[in-house]
């Protein structure tokens, strides 16, 4: 209804310099969060795709025989891209040589994703192609040159045919972990195969098919494909694709997610504060239009129309700057970001948009209702009290705002309210500690110098208003702290899980008569390697007297809990005298040393429960045809990802040692080093030798990217931090300029004003700075523990770092934004107040 | 005749009275301090009549700014009922006195109060604006013209000098082509040669304009410009005396 007159005064307001701050908070809080959002998603996208060249696609059917045509005419029908690969093991020969081989056979679409890299001698850094050989050509990894004797432009043969080997393989991107990779890696063309005639019915192949395109056509596809696989048939996604890689991603997810939750929380309070400071600014305004006959309807209206179009230009200005910021952050770190930045979709800046209005309704209308109150006699007696808002209806739509934008952003509810009630908890019990600071401060100030006693006289006059800006400085500096302590956490604890030396090799299939040299051998060459343990084929096929076949089929997928395997399925077994390393018991206790007694077994944690399998459970286990008894005696706690022999099922010392067995362990073995490989092969010929060293690589590689976007999101929120701290100055900035103006008309000098102004916000930081590292600690404590699921251990430096932070930085950060208070003429402050 | 809202609901018949512009019955205002309620105002019975000159005079802390702001419709009595053009304006939510404002009343206050942000034609064209007056615009040009303002049109209140921001003031207070024009200490900011200016710009528009006219000063001078001071000690009307 006063849209024209709204219109006016927006941009009289905006000409008077009136709206900057508030415009200005709200287009930081919108970029903020769209530059994180846009960042973010471009990050996950690029990780997503990364990660999918760990499958070379991005689903992966993989199957022990073809599948149905029809299955292949449906992912066409969608619009997918699709490769097929199939790999097994065999002999190749040289002239003079032969050599045990993982054989993949790749058609001409191969990969879908990620990159084959090849050169024309082994070992040479190579260059990326984009497909796999042509027909009748083969290219073979760099070690089985030597190990055959033969160089590039040689003919290999496998089966009943010779191919020319045309390049040295350096690496693929789905090098796989399984016995596909058992043998050094030979990769020819798929129509090439029926001539080998090596692959006949029955031979022991995986077949894998290749998808990728657009996500939708990906699930639809997925949905449909599922049911109609045999059994032993799987669709893998990027996710479950490789172990350890769908952790890192979900965690990283979240705490991206988390950074963006808590700049979404300091623009809001940036926004309430400048809000607030705009209402209080306009109080006059109010009276004198109601003195000339706008009536509280019309208030309402004329700044509805101001603050809609408000929110309009600050989510437009805001997502556009938000977009420049990450186009700048982009490349600035484009050079250190190791993969392509996919561009962005539209939903961050649906995101930014809706966060802007959000926070517009949550924080900034509040103040805002209460112009239509202001009393018109105003204009006459300045002294009438400014209309209250009734309080719980501002926090309300505070609390509901915040609460609704942070479920909204991580469609995790438990996740939202952690964070939320952490804050809250901690803004209750820090009010009450900042007013008893402010209190006692006071009673210290009696006794101080003149710039301490004006300095704590003004930090006590202004007591509510200082404790409201200490919790804010302490919220802010309380929410950088927890970023920080998260995020050392959490990349801590992914790079221990695969530390730099972490076995890349796995050695198997080791004679009895082989165990001893191969250590001796591995002892000498300084190489770091696992425990040799033995390993025994065999499975359970009873438990407390059922069958174990029986139990399987009765327990459904509904009641079965937990991610291990079922109980009847065959796996390899061993037997030990100690707990292996990185295995933790967490139920009964693990045999004595010297135990030689009846046979116990230790159960993997989610085998046990998801078999439901507990202490004192009599376990019946088939191996080589004879039946073996034992009791369950501890469940054990391990890590998959960590790259070492690891067993569901550990026996008691020398249990199994009657049965015939082969033995596996796992070494750390320099990228430098691989012909070692060659020696070990050549003269343990029965041993193999599967690498996982590009899996941990590209592990790596992703933990190195994801640590880095997190570094990126807590600068950004750093810098939403700092801007909290300028609009919550600001806002006290009128008052504070009216009081050091009459000081300084009697006569104080600059010198005592500035030093009271340092001492106040060095007080006021120190103060927040503890207040944070409390609620900090409180709310770390419940987001590793119950969110990120690592262990909490006390942060004693944080006792340090938190009031430093505090006191450093609002100190600057205040100096120098009230810097105007002694810089602008007295006169002038005086005559505008 | 007055001007009357549109809505009659709060008319008193038997008070209508063309030639009454103001009516207070038994009006009281009393506020609550620490010590206690305070008395500000107490028994006020007045009559102004339509295009008269009232002069509210007092010491400091009378109560004659509270009276002048109750009259006004800015503020609300404790006590007793004030008819403006037979408007029963005590009966009224601040809904309906904001309208009465816009339609029928012109203020000019010591301080001006003028909106830093708008120009001096910005500020004569509010009122108007309010009220959608599709000649806002020309009407306060008119009236900057008037006061003689026409070069400072595009300035801002800031960049005015005191006797003219007043005079800027003046010119908004008539372009809501009031019937009533209450006047604050209009003088109270501005030196003798400028307030005498200001005041007889004051006096010849409300004769130009036939408007009712009240202000509330401590200037015996300008006190003695006005048809008739009523005179307010601790609250009560003391005396009124008809000066011309």
């Amino acid at each position: 209804m006063h849209f024209s007159l709204g219109l006016k005064l927006l941009w009289r307001d905006w000409r008077s310099g009136e709206l900057t701050l508030l415009l200005f908070s709200l287009i930081m809080a919108v970029a903020t969060v769209t530059t994180i959002a846009l960042f973010v998603d471009r990050l996950q996208q690029a990780l997503m795709q990364e990660s999918a060249t760990f499958l070379a696609a991005d689903r992966v059917i993989r199957t022990a025989e073809p599948i149905a045509a029809h299955i292949l005419l449906k992912s066409d029908q969608l619009g997918l891209q699709r490769a097929e690969t199939i790999s097994f093991l065999s002999m190749v020969f040289s002239a003079e040589r032969a050599q045990f081989a993982s054989i993949k056979a790749v058609n001409e679409n191969y990969p879908l994703r990620g990159k084959l890299i090849v050169a024309a001698a082994a070992f040479e850094r190579g260059d990326i192609v984009e497909q796999g050989p042509k027909t009748g050509e083969v290219w073979v990894e760099s070690r089985l040159l030597p190990s055959l004797d033969i160089q590039v432009g040689d003919l290999l043969d496998i089966g009943a045919t010779s191919l020319l080997v045309t390049k040295a393989l350096i690496k693929e991107p789905d090098p796989g972990a399984g016995f596909d990779s058992a043998g050094p890696r030979v990769m020819m063309n798929l129509s090439d195969v029926p001539a080998t005639s090596v692959v006949q019915p029955g031979s022991l192949i995986n077949y894998r098919y290749l998808f990728a395109g657009d996500n939708s056509a990906l699930l639809e596809f997925s949905a449909w494909v599922k049911p109609l696989l045999s059994q032993g048939s799987r669709v893998i996604s990027v996710k479950d694709g490789v172990q350890g890689i769908g952790a890192a991603l979900a965690r990283a997810e979240r705490f991206l997610l988390l950074g963006g939750l808590l700049g979404v929380v300091l623009a809001g309070v940036a926004i309430a504060l400048s809000a607030k400071r705009y209402a209080r600014r306009h109080f006059d305004h109010v009276a004198i239009f109601k003195t000339l006959g706008a009536t509280p309807n019309a208030v309402d209206g004329l700044f509805l129309v101001i603050f809609s179009l408000l929110g309009l230009l600050a989510t437009v200005a805001g997502s556009g700057l938000g977009y420049c910021a990450q186009l700048a952050v982009v490349s600035i770190l484009g050079p250190y970001i190791p993969i392509e930045l996919p561009a962005p979709g539209v939903q961050p800046f649906l995101l930014g948009l809706i966060t802007g209005f959000v926070c517009l309704l949550s924080f900034a209308l509040p103040p805002i209702t209460r112009l239509r109150a202001i009393e018109p006699v105003r204009v006459i007696r300045r002294d009438v009290d400014e209309p209250e808002l009734k309080d719980w209806l501002g926090y309300a739509m505070g609390v509901c705002g915040t609460l609704g934008l942070m479920w909204w952003y991580s469609q995790d509810l438990e996740l939202a309210l952690t964070l939320f009630s952490g804050a809250a908890v901690a803004v209750i019990f820090l009010y009450l500690i900042a007013s008893l600071l402010l209190r006692t401060s006071r009673l210290v100030g009696m006794q101080a110098g003149s710039a301490w006693r004006l300095a704590l006289a003004g930090m006590h006059r202004r007591g509510q208003e200082n404790t409201v800006q200490i919790l804010v400085f302490g919220l802010a500096i309380m929410l950088v702290l927890i970023l920080a302590i998260v995020r050392t956490d959490l990349i801590d604890s992914w790079q221990s899980q695969i530390p730099d030396n972490a076995p890349n090799h796995f050695a198997i299939n080791i004679s009895p008569a082989d165990v001893a040299p191969i250590r001796e051998l591995l002892t000498e060459n300084q190489i770091q390697s696992e425990p040799i343990y033995p390993m025994i084929r065999g499975r359970i096929i009873k438990v407390n007297q059922q069958s174990a076949k029986t139990r399987d089929a009765n327990a459904s997928t509904d009641t079965r809990r937990g991610s291990g395997p079922r109980s009847g399925a065959t796996r390899n077994l061993t037997y030990a005298t100690l707990l292996p390393d990185a295995n933790e018991i967490v139920a009964g206790q693990w045999w004595p040393a010297s135990y030689r007694g009846p046979a116990l077994v230790s159960l993997e944690q989610e085998f046990a429960l998801s078999n439901g399998l507990k202490i004192g459970d009599e376990l019946v286990f088939n191996i080589q045809g004879r039946e073996v008894s034992a009791l369950v005696s501890n469940i054990r706690l391990l890590n998959w990802d960590n790259m070492r022999p690891n067993f569901y099922i550990i026996f008691s010392p020398d249990a199994l040692a009657e049965f015939s067995s082969t033995f596996m362990t796992s070494f750390y073995l320099a990228a430098d080093n691989k012909l070692f490989l060659n020696d070990i092969l050549r003269t343990y010929p029965t041993m193999t030798v599967i690498a996982v060293d590009a899996i941990i690589e590209q592990i790596q590689n992703i933990i190195q990217q994801v640590s880095m976007a997190i570094e990126l999101v807590l600068g950004l929120i750093l810098v939403t931090g700092a801007f909290v701290l300028l609009a919550s100055i600001q806002a006290s900035m009128d008052e504070r300029l009216q009081e050091h103006a009459i000081l300084r008309t009697l006569g104080a000098a600059r010198n005592l004003v500035m030093g009271s102004l340092i001492i106040e916000f060095c007080l006021l930081g120190l103060f927040a700075g503890l207040l944070a590292t409390i609620g900090a600690e409180i709310t770390v404590f419940a987001l590793e523990v119950k969110i990120f699921k690592l262990a909490y251990t006390p942060n004693l430096l944080l006792w340090l770092l938190g009031p430093m932070l505090g006191l450093v930085l609002v100190g600057i950060i205040g100096t120098v934004a009230t810097y105007k208070v002694v810089r602008v003429p007295p006169m002038i402050v005086l005559r505008e107040i | 005749m007055s001007k009357t809202l549109t809505n009659l609901e709060n008319m008193d018949t038997e008070l209508i009275d063309d030639k009454i512009m103001i009516k207070t019955v038994a009006l009281g205002k009393t506020v609550d301090t620490s010590d206690g309620q305070l008395t500000i105002l107490k028994g006020i019975d007045l009559e102004i009549k339509k295009a008269e000159t009232v002069a509210i005079i007092g010491a400091s802390g009378s109560g004659k700014t509270t009276l002048l702001s109750i009259l006004a419709g800015l503020d609300v009595p404790s006590e007793g009922d004030i008819y403006l053009a037979g408007n029963k304006i005590t009966a009224m939510d601040e809904e309906q006195r904001a309208r009465v404002r816009g339609q029928m009343v012109g203020f000019v206050f010591q301080t001006f109060q003028l909106l830093g942000s708008l120009t001096a034609l910005e500020n004569v064209m509010l009122p108007a604006e309010l009220k959608k007056d599709p000649e806002a615009e020309q009407k306060a040009i008119e009236l900057l013209q008037r006061v003689g303002l026409d070069h400072r049109m595009k300035h801002y209140p800031k960049q005015l000098s005191g006797g003219e921001q007043q005079r800027v003031a003046i010119a908004r207070a008539f372009a809501s082509t009031a019937e009533l024009l209450f006047a604050d200490e209009p003088t109270g900011n501005l030196d003798t040669e400028t307030g005498k200016h200001v005041i007889d710009l004051i006096f010849d528009l409300n004769r130009e304009f036939d408007t009712t006219l009240v202000l509330v000063t401590h200037d015996n001078r300008l006190a003695s410009r006005c048809a008739r001071s009523i005179e307010i000690t601790s609250g009560k009307l003391s005396k009124q005396e008809t000066l011309i």
